[in-house]
């Protein structure tokens, strides 16, 4: 039961890395992206290379998944982020669509379909350490600067490029670059969470990186509420805790778990938007304003 | 009058087969108020937009300081010095008064602010300020979304105080205004152009036009059909049938 438990929280905490970066993208910067998962595979497959090939070493594994995920989200975010609003989204649909095709087919560095097995546990100079320090570690770091820069300038920045992007580049903003850079922080996020994953699971495959993966993360952003700090932490507990609540519960047979989950999650969306469009820990006001 | 700071010679849009703006010639002398006056659809905004790089325009050029700025994105232009309001003002509706104003000092879209300690205090230095002079300084932790009309158009302009801009482009900033906060409007304006700011506005209140202006450019079509001192042109027979005539009327 405590393995359970623990397994639950370490995953608990690489999704909440993943729901907390992809809202400085969409809670703070108004960035529409249903991408994260390919960053977060980029950084799976990254991290769990290192790992394999290389060392072993968890540092090392997340600080280079950050900087793939990082470095390339740059280069995809700088085109696309010359459309705007609900092109972008259609854009990030098509990098998603594309970057599923690429993990399955790119078997030398993903493994294909089949993924990569016998990831070794993670070590920190040597020493064996569990997963679940080292997520809570690195969410409460990435919590920390999040924090940090959505209070500062650059939160300002996003916040005024989502409310009125016009006014904040006839104030001096250079809004690609501002969106670039939230992107590309976002995604560093996403790359770190999965090197965590790969180290965690110690086997990944395409499954974790489709589109039903960024659709599940964009919803824990958007139910836990987006533009908040711990919003999409609370998004990511609940969604992760469902399918393990609804395992429970006797009436539900184990082979309906899924569907069931499924209607539960569309409901709880539909509902929460027509009573808190917020989110839970949302503003109660936005969302029903006109602006 | 002083040496003019922006000018812009000839410039021209096209959309499509609708000449928005056919050569317009504008010069904005610091300490000085020209206001854009004529009917709706004369081309008004659009000027604003060919200046300030929203539009890039078909032909003409704009100088500010001697440097073109023709071509320039929108964020270079406001940092060389131009600053705009917008009809719809264009608030950061979900941000609060004082940080609405804050990010008008902040043009960096790194991380963080260059300059350090000094630079932030000079940044917040003059929130507060633009927040004094605009009365917004009881309000300055309410959301922008909560304000009442006024203050909104008060706290559009106190982001533009606050971006220490040389040049101001203000589209209808007094519209919409009681008497009392459109004599508030008039007082702030006033010690902009004392400062030695250029300002162009665009204006459909001519008590407003004839209270704040220096100088008018009357727009139609497209083109300046006159430019001179506000008496002069609001008491043109001809002008004043086409601001009032059946093609447009004052909003």
């Amino acid at each position: 039961m405590i393995a359970y438990l623990t397994n639950l929280a370490a995953l608990a905490a690489i999704f909440g890395i993943l729901a907390a970066t992809l809202n400085v993208a969409v809670g703070y910067a108004g960035i529409f992206s249903v991408a994260h998962a390919v960053f977060f595979g980029l950084g799976a497959y990254a991290g769990a290379q290192i790992a394999l090939v290389l060392v072993p070493d968890a540092l090392v594994a997340m600080l280079v998944a950050g900087l793939v995920s990082g470095v390339l989200s740059l280069c995809l975010a700088l085109p696309a982020l010359r459309v705007r609003g609900e092109y972008f989204v259609a854009a990030s649909l098509g990098l998603q669509m594309m970057a599923t095709t690429l993990f399955s087919e790119w078997k030398t560095v993903t493994g294909g379909i089949g993924g990569l097995t016998g990831i070794p546990r993670p070590h920190i100079f040597g020493v064996e350490v569990g997963t679940l320090p080292l997520a809570l570690a690195a969410l409460g770091l990435i919590l920390l600067a999040t924090a940090a820069l959505m209070r500062g300038a650059f939160g300002r920045t996003l916040r005024s490029i989502r409310d009125a992007e016009s006014a904040a580049e006839a104030l001096g903003k250079n809004v690609a670059a501002a969106k670039a850079l939230a992107v590309a922080f976002a995604c560093a996020g996403a790359g770190v969470a999965g090197a965590l994953f790969a180290l965690h699971m110690q086997f990944v495959n395409v499954e974790s990186f489709n589109l039903d993966q960024s659709v599940l993360i964009m919803a824990m952003v958007i139910i836990g509420g987006t533009g908040t700090l711990l919003g999409p932490l609370v998004g990511a507990v609940i969604l992760l805790s469902l399918p393990a609540g609804l395992a429970f519960l006797p009436f539900i047979p184990a082979t309906e778990v899924g569907a069931v989950q499924q209607m539960v999650y569309g409901l709880a969306m539909t509902l929460l938007m027509i009573f808190r469009p917020a989110g839970l820990v949302g503003d109660l006001s936005r969302g029903k304003s006109t602006a | 009058m002083s040496a003019p700071i922006l000018v812009c010679e000839g410039l021209s849009r096209s959309f499509g087969g609708v000449k928005a703006v056919a050569g317009v010639s504008l010069a904005l002398p610091a300490g000085q108020v020209t206001a854009l006056v004529g009917p709706n659809g004369a081309g008004k905004t659009t000027v604003f937009n060919l200046i300030t790089g929203n539009l890039r325009a078909d032909a003409g050029s704009a100088m500010l300081r001697g440097r073109s700025i023709m071509g320039l994105a929108p964020h270079k232009v406001a940092r060389m010095g131009v600053a705009r309001s917008f009809q719809d003002l264009r608030l950061f509706t979900h941000m609060s008064v004082r940080d609405n104003i804050r990010t008008a000092t902040e043009t960096s879209a790194w991380f963080w602010q260059p300059g350090g300690a000094t630079a932030r205090r000079a940044r917040e230095a003059a929130t507060e300020e633009a927040l004094a002079r605009t009365g917004l300084l009881e309000l300055a932790e309410a959301r922008a979304i909560d304000l009442a009309y006024a203050e909104r158009k008060f706290l559009s302009m106190a982001r533009i105080l606050a971006a220490r801009a040389e040049i101001w482009l203000l589209d209808e900033p007094a519209s919409g205004l009681d008497l009392a906060s459109r004599l508030r409007f008039g007082a702030l304006l006033k010690e902009a152009r004392r400062q030695g700011v250029a300002i162009c506005l665009i204006e459909h209140n001519l008590d407003v036009v004839t209270e704040l202006a220096d100088r008018i450019a009357f727009l139609d079509q497209g083109q300046v059909l006159a430019e001179g001192e506000p008496e002069a042109i609001l008491k043109d027979p001809k002008l004043a049938a086409i601001y009032f005539g059946d093609r447009g009327e004052a909003a």
